[in-house]
């Protein structure tokens, strides 16, 4: 039978130790976990700005709530967004923190008022950990496993560009000029890239580039573009020699089935000094430029006379659309003579051979040379920007550029470039030094300076992977496609007035003025006079219309058609029964404006605006008021200024100008008979 | 009643506080021992246990510390649960949420995940501590069965639990894990398709993932747990001082000790008893054992504690399909099995594990000598256990490889440069 | 270290342990329950722009905003705002003459919310109007303002 023995129910002591140790410790971490959450970066921040908050006049924050405490939350369920930088960016909606010092600094500048931060947040334009609470976890410096770290401010017009995907977005610059590089350095071409869809970039077709060009232009041009022409846009394709070789095999043996038109030109009478007066008359410098002067639609004329061959010239100048049919060079009237003058003229002038002679015509009847050179042209991707019959189209050469501001950087190679590996960098360097990233490249060196280069970055850095809820993006119009038909569809082709005029934004940009309304801006007479012999009615301009030597009938048509068609009913519905006394307070308005500054009458008066003698027969009496009204309705940027005229005023001012210029301007105005 | 007097009042309370604990705090020793076996919590123990039970390199309370981490997994995963959403891209929100702006939820975070680390670890450190005293043999080979499979369960609760995230570090590792289980021959595809919930891992997969780890593992894991501890107390602690020779115990005489405790001494009598041959041998269980008990627990927490407080508990970028990182790593414990697929698939992969699982499963119905039973690497053992302690060896080596020494495309790197 | 401390010594560490883990084991209860409470609102902000001080007409017709559930006033003495929930169970009020009705119970309310007759057991709440820096109408949703409340702007 066991008796219960006492045992000692007390514990060793060292046990009693490790109870009290291990009961303190607990209640050290808990104060260390307290701690710990007090003195989060976040709270000490806020402490800061209440402390701010009282040395500053009519805070708005002080106004609605008594205390500034606790996280603030953006919370943006349309975009996937959260944002608490409004926990520590405390003054950033209130323009009474204007110049404090960060981060409780207001906003600069007025984006907040477009931009509110309840409906945007702020990681859509700065980029950022928007869920953090801290500054080193908000990736306001690159941060680990934050793929998008804030953006640098010089860089942040990239993420204007991921809701407005219009081509010239507002407040920009740099963003609208690399969207403008993309299409005129002819990125379109070769790559697909979203946001640019519809347009297009072509160079030269090349059908009949055998007839066309000396070859020994064509080996210095293919080896470097800009070694012939600085501004060229076709990038250098760092081909080899035997590249060369062969492309120059291939594309000369690229000849126009028909044979050109001058055969039978009288070249030992050409008259050159008849062809420079010719080419003077026909403001050739309109479209091309000569020692950089000029307009930069078609090729520079510098040094032509050492690129194109005699009677490739002769049939351009005489048939453009016959030898080369997308040109956008219009077809001139001319007799052959004058082309044989204006020919012979060009290729003796503009060369640096001198003498003017032409090389025997060489033909290549190599047929490896000729296949090489044609792998080679498919294999770079040529026929991307310049069509070729004898290839069939294969689509665009380069990767499609769908999402690629959202790519991994360090999937990319970067070469021996030490830079920080990110997708902004990596596509800088694409961009600017392609064959520089470490492995072959297709792409070609387009000679970009730096600066170029980065705004083509912002462009390219905007375009991301996902896509935004409709009501935050704002698109690109996209012009429609103008193609009259008829005789007047017939005339806009012959003469290319979709070169530099647009039709409902579609068309060239030379002219500044859309045809949309002309035909109730312009007079019929005038219109159909002008055509035939384009005038000056602005001084100081260098792109002239070109004189097309039209026929009248055609210039007829045109007016016609101007006159039924491109008409603004708000503009046709003036009434133009003027009173001399209207006439008169007119005529004082003109002096009291000072219009006089920058519009000539007669022979005095400024050279900013278009000379005014001839507005009655010139302009109609309807635009003339509503443009005085209202110029920026009608060009946005223009230098008119807006008085603010009363419509008594405008109409007054009306009466006068459409009274210049008429035979009958006097009696307008209610003087007594000469 | 009447409430007026203090006296009254005092003995009011005393009632309510006897309906709900019957035992007061006890003061005499049958107090003691009824407050053991009248708790539904505490009567997992016996009234009283011998004293050399209560040495720390008796078992090294590797035991209690899993329990004492189940238990902090399922309080700190509860938690975590009320903020935690089971649905991509959601589900990596919520994680940063609980990063920033959860009060206290990284400490909670952090607890949770380096807990479920040392719960792998402690587990596997307790099986080789029940291995090494050959505790498994007769008659406690279920209950080694039953653990084993308690490893499974830990093993699989830390795997579901891992994909929570949705970062690149559990997309890939999960990708690579059921790429793994996917290898087994005739049911590998089916069961990558039933755990994925489909061909690749999205939505259904964290959904499955989830209600894996928070519902049914650990629902198997309390039913296990429970059996596992029943089975101690019934087949007894392997490790008491002095044991009854198997004929005395076949008898169910217990020389020394003629003490019964009404019901028990109907049931079938503990082999190797927990209760000492010695009376001057017991001790209490309250307060002795559960003091130590209590400390190891509170060591625990503070431990953990600590570590959360320190170092925080990896959260990489978002998972991304098209972007595999390299290395793709599985989770830590799965790197040796990794580390064996890198040299052959099916053999690394399926037959080794698969074989390691059985191994462990039928060791204590062929190895049932139940010589150097309890003792620490008895030297009747001395072969079985060097057996064993060199495939652990090579197994923890292949773990180290794996996690240490293997870098992009899985080549050797040396991991101080 | 002596392998017996004194009793009283070893009691106090008893007891320095049990107050100890005690106070820790509440302080992290209560660290639980501040766990519990959420710091953030996925909800759409209590505080927003209703637009500028003119678009809201002059006069005694309010301009009613279903999205918020309010009621803007542009009275003579300036700007006021008043909830459209009936404190009953809830149901949008109408306009009723000067005052509000109820469609659900019939409760009716005069022009500054007071209840004038019907189940609804308190007037309907005022909200604070604010001005903000970028001159629109800002509703506090939190801030509630007696009816002599008005915002000149």
């Amino acid at each position: 039978m066991g008796v219960a023995v006492e045992i000692k129910n007390t514990a060793p002591p060292r046990l009693h130790l490790a109870f009290a140790g291990l009961g303190l410790a607990l209640l050290a971490i808990f104060s260390w976990m307290l701690l710990h959450e007090g003195t989060a970066e976040w709270r000490t921040t806020q402490a800061r700005f209440r402390r701010l908050e009282a040395t500053v006049k009519n805070p708005y924050q002080l106004a609605q709530s008594a205390t500034v405490a606790g996280l603030r939350q953006i919370w943006l369920p349309d975009l996937g967004r959260v944002d608490r930088c409004r926990t520590c960016h405390l003054g950033i909606d209130d323009p009474a923190f204007t110049g404090a010092s960060p981060p409780f600094a207001a906003h600069p500048g007025a984006w907040l008022s477009t931009h509110p931060t309840d409906r945007f947040g702020c990681t859509v334009c700065h980029d950022g950990q928007g869920q953090a609470t801290d500054y080193v976890n908000a990736a306001h410096q690159p941060q680990p496993f934050v793929p998008r770290p804030m953006r640098p401010l010089e860089t942040i017009e990239a993420n204007c560009g991921t809701c407005h995907r219009a081509l010239d977005p507002p407040a920009a610059p740099r963003l609208a000029e690399g969207r403008r590089l993309i299409i005129a350095l002819g990125c379109i071409s070769c790559h697909d890239i979203p946001g640019f869809e519809g347009l297009t970039f072509r160079g030269p077709a090349l059908d009949s580039i055998g007839n066309k060009v000396r070859p020994g232009w064509l080996a210095v041009w293919l080896k470097d573009p800009k070694s012939y022409l600085p501004q060229s846009k076709m990038g250098n394709f760092r081909l080899s020699t035997d590249e060369i070789a062969g492309l120059q095999g291939f594309l000369l043996s690229q000849r126009l089935q028909e044979p050109l038109d001058s055969t039978g030109v009288d070249w030992k009478n050409a008259d050159t000094a008849n062809g420079r007066a010719l080419f003077g008359e026909l403001r050739c410098v309109s479209c091309h430029s000569i020692n950089g002067r000029g307009g930069t639609m078609g090729p520079e004329l510098t040094r032509i006379g050492d690129k194109v061959a005699r009677d490739w010239l002769f049939s351009y100048l005489k048939d453009p659309h016959r030898v080369q049919p997308d040109t956008p060079m219009l077809q001139y009237r001319l007799t052959d003579n004058q082309l044989r003058d204006l020919t012979a003229y060009l290729l003796e002038e503009y060369s640096s051979a001198g003498d003017g002679s032409e090389p025997p015509s060489a033909t290549y009847q190599d047929a490896r040379l000729v296949s090489a050179g044609r792998a080679v042209f498919e294999r770079r991707g040529c026929q991307s920007c310049h069509r070729l019959a004898a290839i069939k189209d294969a689509g665009r050469i380069g990767p499609s550029l769908a999402g690629v501001a959202d790519r991994d950087p360090n999937e990319w190679p970067y070469g021996s470039n030490v830079v920080r590996h990110t997708t902004d960098n990596y596509i800088f360097l694409k961009v600017l030094l392609p064959d520089t990233l470490g492995q072959p490249s297709l792409m070609p060196t387009f000679g970009l300076t730096p600066a170029d280069a980065a705004k083509i970055t912002l462009a390219l850095a905007s375009i991301r992977k996902s896509d935004l809820p409709a009501s935050y993006v704002l698109r690109r119009p996209a012009p429609a496609p103008y193609q009259p038909a008829g005789t007047f569809g017939e005339l806009v082709t012959r003469y290319r007035c979709l070169s530099c005029h647009s039709v409902g934004g579609f068309g060239g940009d030379l002219s500044t003025v859309p045809l949309d309304r002309i035909g109730s801006q312009l007079q019929h007479d005038y219109t159909a006079k002008y055509l035939l012999n384009p005038g000056a009615v602005r001084v100081n301009v260098e792109a002239r219309m070109p004189v097309f030597r039209m026929l009248p009938d055609e210039a007829k048509s045109i007016a016609d058609y101007f006159s039924a068609v491109f008409l603004d009913d708000s503009l046709d519905q003036y009434d133009t029964n003027f009173t001399p006394s209207e006439t008169r307070r007119g005529q004082e308005l003109y002096e009291q404006l000072g219009c006089r500054a920058c519009h000539q009458l007669g022979t005095q008066g400024g050279y900013v605006g278009p000379e005014l003698s001839t507005t009655g027969v010139r302009l109609k009496p309807g635009w003339i008021a509503a443009w005085l009204s209202k110029p920026q309705a009608y060009k946005p940027d223009t230098l008119q200024p807006d008085y603010g005229l009363s419509s008594a005023d405008a109409r007054a001012l009306t009466a006068y100008l459409s009274s210049l210029g008429r035979s009958d301007a006097a009696q307008a105005r209610g003087e007594n008979a000469p | 009643m009447n409430q007026s007097t203090p006296g009254s009042m005092a003995a009011w309370l005393d009632g309510v506080r006897r309906s709900v604990s019957r035992v007061g705090w006890p003061v005499t020793d049958k107090d003691r021992a009824a407050a053991m076996i009248s708790s539904l919590f505490l009567h997992i123990h016996p009234a009283r246990v011998s004293r050399h039970v209560l040495k720390p390199t008796y078992t090294f309370a590797l035991g209690l510390i899993a329990g004492i981490l189940f238990l902090v997994l399922s309080v700190t995963g509860l938690a975590l649960m009320l903020y935690y959403v089971p649905y991509p891209p959601e589900a990596y929100r919520s994680m940063k949420d609980l990063q920033f702006v959860v009060t206290f939820g990284i400490v909670l975070r952090n607890m949770h995940r380096w807990s479920a680390h040392a719960m792998v670890a402690i587990v596997f450190v307790h099986m080789c501590r029940v291995f090494w005293t050959g505790s498994y043999k007769p008659p406690r080979e279920f209950n080694w069965v039953v653990g084993v499979l308690l490893l499974l369960l830990t093993l699989g609760l830390s795997f579901t639990g891992y994909l929570l995230p949705w970062d690149q570090l559990a997309f890939w590792a999960i990708t690579v894990g059921t790429n793994i289980a996917a290898h087994a021959p005739v049911v590998g595809e089916q069961m990558k398709f039933l755990l994925l919930g489909g061909h690749v891992i999205g939505p259904m997969t964290l959904l499955r993932f989830y209600v894996l780890h928070c519902v049914i593992l650990p629902l198997a894991m309390l039913l296990l747990v429970s059996l596992h501890v029943w089975r101690v107390r019934k087949d007894g602690l392997s490790g008491a001082a002095t044991q009854a020779s198997p004929e005395e115990e076949v008898a169910g005489v217990f020389p020394a000790s003629t003490k019964t405790y009404g019901l028990m001494a109907l049931s079938k009598r503990p082999r190797a008893s927990v209760e000492a041959r010695d009376p001057n041998d017991e001790v209490f269980a309250w307060p002795h054992l559960l003091y130590r008990e209590l400390l190891v627990a509170l060591a625990v927490i503070v431990a953990l504690h600590v570590v959360s407080l320190v170092f925080m508990a990896p959260l990489e970028e978002m998972a991304d399909p098209t972007r595999t990182p390299n290395p793709a790593k599985a989770p830590w414990y799965f790197l040796g099995l990794q580390e064996l697929v890198h040299y052959s698939t099916l053999v690394g992969g399926v037959i080794v594990p698969a074989v390691l699982v059985l191994a462990l499963l039928i060791i204590p119905y062929v190895d049932r000598d139940p010589k150097g039973s309890g003792r620490w690497f008895a030297p009747e053992r001395r072969i079985t256990n060097s057996i064993f302690t060199a495939l652990v060896a090579l197994f923890v080596g292949l773990t180290i490889v794996g996690t240490l020494f293997r870098g992009a495309n899985w080549a050797w790197v040396w991991p101080w440069r | 270290m002596p392998s017996e401390l004194p009793d009283p010594v070893r009691r106090s560490m008893f007891a320095i342990g049990c107050i100890a883990m005690g106070a820790a084991t509440a302080g992290f209860l209560a660290a639980t329950v501040r766990f519990f409470v959420p710091n953030v609102l996925y909800e759409p902000s209590r505080r927003f722009d209703i637009g500028a001080p003119s678009d809201f007409p002059p006069g005694g017709a309010a301009t009613f905003l279903p999205d918020w559930r309010l009621y803007v006033f542009n009275g003579t003495d300036g700007f006021y705002a008043i909830s459209s929930v009936c404190t009953h169970l809830g149901c949008n009020v109408r306009r009723g003459g000067p005052g509000f009705e109820c469609p659900c119970h019939g409760s009716q309310f005069d022009e500054s919310g007071q209840v004038v007759q019907g189940p609804a057991p308190d007037p309907l709440a005022w909200y604070a109007l604010s001005l903000s820096p970028h001159a629109q109408l800002v509703v506090d949703l939190d801030q509630q303002v007696t009816p002599e409340f008005r915002l000149r702007a």
